[in-house]
């Protein structure tokens, strides 16, 4: 298959557009970011600030990476199955293939067949996640560590959740709180509530604590690099700038930051994926739903058969009305 | 009332805001619904799309297969009745042959019988004739033979007794030929 140009314009495109919103991300922060001195732990730069009730709304650092995230993960999908045809005849779509079928498979494998239509809702928070927390990689804040972004997402799954569990009725969801012995009542309902709590939490926090353990290591470093030159330099002009240089830096913090940005972040956005496909199908009352969904069949195949009852019964008064009526009965000709 | 400013600082660590709340929550289902109508459906469709076009190439394989196998079938039907059939032509021709040819054997054997009965009465009549004519000759040259030897010194009863001689002696050498 001869590409044509077509094609690979669209592909430039598409690449670019992958690329450039990173880009503007890293723009805006250099612009924005203020002179500050030494290292310092903070919440995401505010670009701009609408004030609406009951809160201002913040246009945060963490907004623009997650639409950068977002509008990257478009372009990849569209890149991916740029071109897609029946033979196979290109690596992309055997990358997206095996996207696909590993998402799927990685979902009913946990979730079971009934939540196949889950693949790409594990597959956004994965790649939602994933890249999120590997932004830092560029220098950018990472989304997943503010708290509001992540209890987004665990809220959403709450809902989910929640909406599964309600399949087997209201009844059966306010009784299945006082599960064991009714003394449980308000444990459950506590450590239903938590359930988003802990997804938050986990997940942001090992991404914040990440960052922040980064920062007092590069702040450590710098302090002992200019002690270790301040040691070493005599008196003059030069003393003063060859003491900033920060040599310690170099080496350590980037075998950290595998662990903590790279390593770390795909294995959180793991973990809140697989809780999300737990919690969801775990909650999910099967004999319940079915019970009830057996219910409601019976109910409409009896609502059917009456209304097709009362269908013949009408049409048999018609046939004998027209049996009766009719001149060629065999009662006429007696 | 809505202000609206640009801000060049940073939010505390933890903070709690509704609206990013919200923001996240809807760029999550964003996400999960471009993923769904962009990765998700082409990738399955195309995949069905191949799984129908390979189960068409093997049931098409197979049919093929089923209809050679009948043909094969039938090959072998017709074989096995084009071997009764040649069997059966040669056993009527040798059937056929075999009475044609004891007609002939019977019609040439009627016939030399016949030609050998005319050619031993004409050999007869030939013979009966030929010996009718030699006796009348020898009679004629014995006759003229005795005349001239009997002229001089047989007498006429030597001459009948020597006729009567002859004459025995070619009816025996007759009944030989």
């Amino acid at each position: 298959m001869t590409k044509t140009i077509r094609f690979r314009l669209i592909d430039a495109l598409l690449i670019a557009m992958m690329i450039l919103p990173f880009i503007g991300c890293i723009v805006l922060k250099v612009l924005f970011t203020p002179p500050s001195e030494g290292v310092s732990v903070t919440g995401p730069l505010v670009y701009l600030q609408l004030g609406i009730k009951p809160q201002p709304l913040y246009i945060t650092e963490a907004t623009m990476v997650s639409l950068a995230v977002i509008i990257a993960v478009f372009a990849l999908c569209l890149y991916l199955t740029h071109g897609l045809s029946v033979e196979c005849r290109t690596k992309r779509q055997l990358i997206a293939e095996m996207i696909v079928e590993k998402v799927t498979d990685f979902v009913t494998g946990n979730m079971g067949m009934r939540f196949v239509g889950f693949a790409p809702f594990v597959a956004a928070i994965l790649a939602l996640s994933a890249l999120s927390s590997l932004s830092s990689l560029l220098g950018l804040f990472p989304p997943t560590s503010d708290i509001n972004i992540v209890a987004g997402w665990a809220i959403l799954v709450f809902i989910l959740m929640t909406h599964y569990k309600l399949r087997g009725g209201v009844g059966h969801y306010l009784k299945s709180f006082g599960d064991p012995i009714p003394i449980f009542y308000p444990f459950n309902v506590f450590s239903e509530v938590a359930t988003p709590v802990s997804m938050t939490f986990r997940h942001y926090g090992n991404i914040l604590s990440g960052g922040v353990i980064t920062a007092l290591i590069a702040t450590a470093l710098a302090g002992l690099s200019s002690k270790i030159l301040g040691l070493f330099s005599g008196a003059g002009w030069y003393t003063t700038y060859i003491a900033t240089i920060p040599f310690l830096r170099v080496g350590l913090p980037a075998v950290l930051s595998i662990y903590f940005d790279v390593f770390s972040g795909c294995l959180q956005a793991f973990i809140f994926a697989m809780l999300t496909m737990l919690n969801i199908s775990g909650g999910y009352p099967e004999e319940e739903a079915a019970a009830r969904a057996a219910k409601r069949e019976a109910r409409r195949t009896k609502r059917l058969a009456k209304k097709t009852e009362k269908r013949v019964a009408k049409g048999a008064g018609a046939a004998t009305i027209g049996v009766l009526t009719s001149p060629d009965t065999p009662d006429e000709e007696k | 009332m809505m202000t609206f400013m640009l801000a060049k600082e940073s939010l505390d660590v933890i903070y709690i805001n509704i609206w990013a709340i919200v923001i996240s929550l809807v760029n999550l289902l964003i996400l999960f619904l471009l993923l769904k109508k962009f990765l998700f459906k082409p990738v399955t469709r195309i995949m069905a799309e191949r799984r129908a076009k390979v189960d068409a190439i093997v049931s098409d394989a197979e049919a093929a297969r089923a209809a050679a196998e009948a043909d094969k079938a039938a090959y072998a039907e017709r074989m096995a009745a084009a071997d009764a059939d040649a069997a059966e032509v040669i056993r009527r021709a040798t059937a056929t042959a075999t009475r044609e040819s004891e007609a002939i054997v019977a019609t040439a054997r009627e016939r030399a019988a016949a030609v050998k009965k005319q050619a031993e009465s004409d050999i007869a009549q030939e013979k009966k004739k030929a010996v009718n004519e030699l006796k009348g000759e020898i009679s004629d040259i014995s006759m003229t033979i005795a005349e001239q030897v009997v002229g001089r010194e047989v007498t006429p009863a030597d001459h009948h007794a020597m006729i009567d001689a002859f004459i025995a002696g070619m009816d025996s050498g007759d009944s030989h030929a």
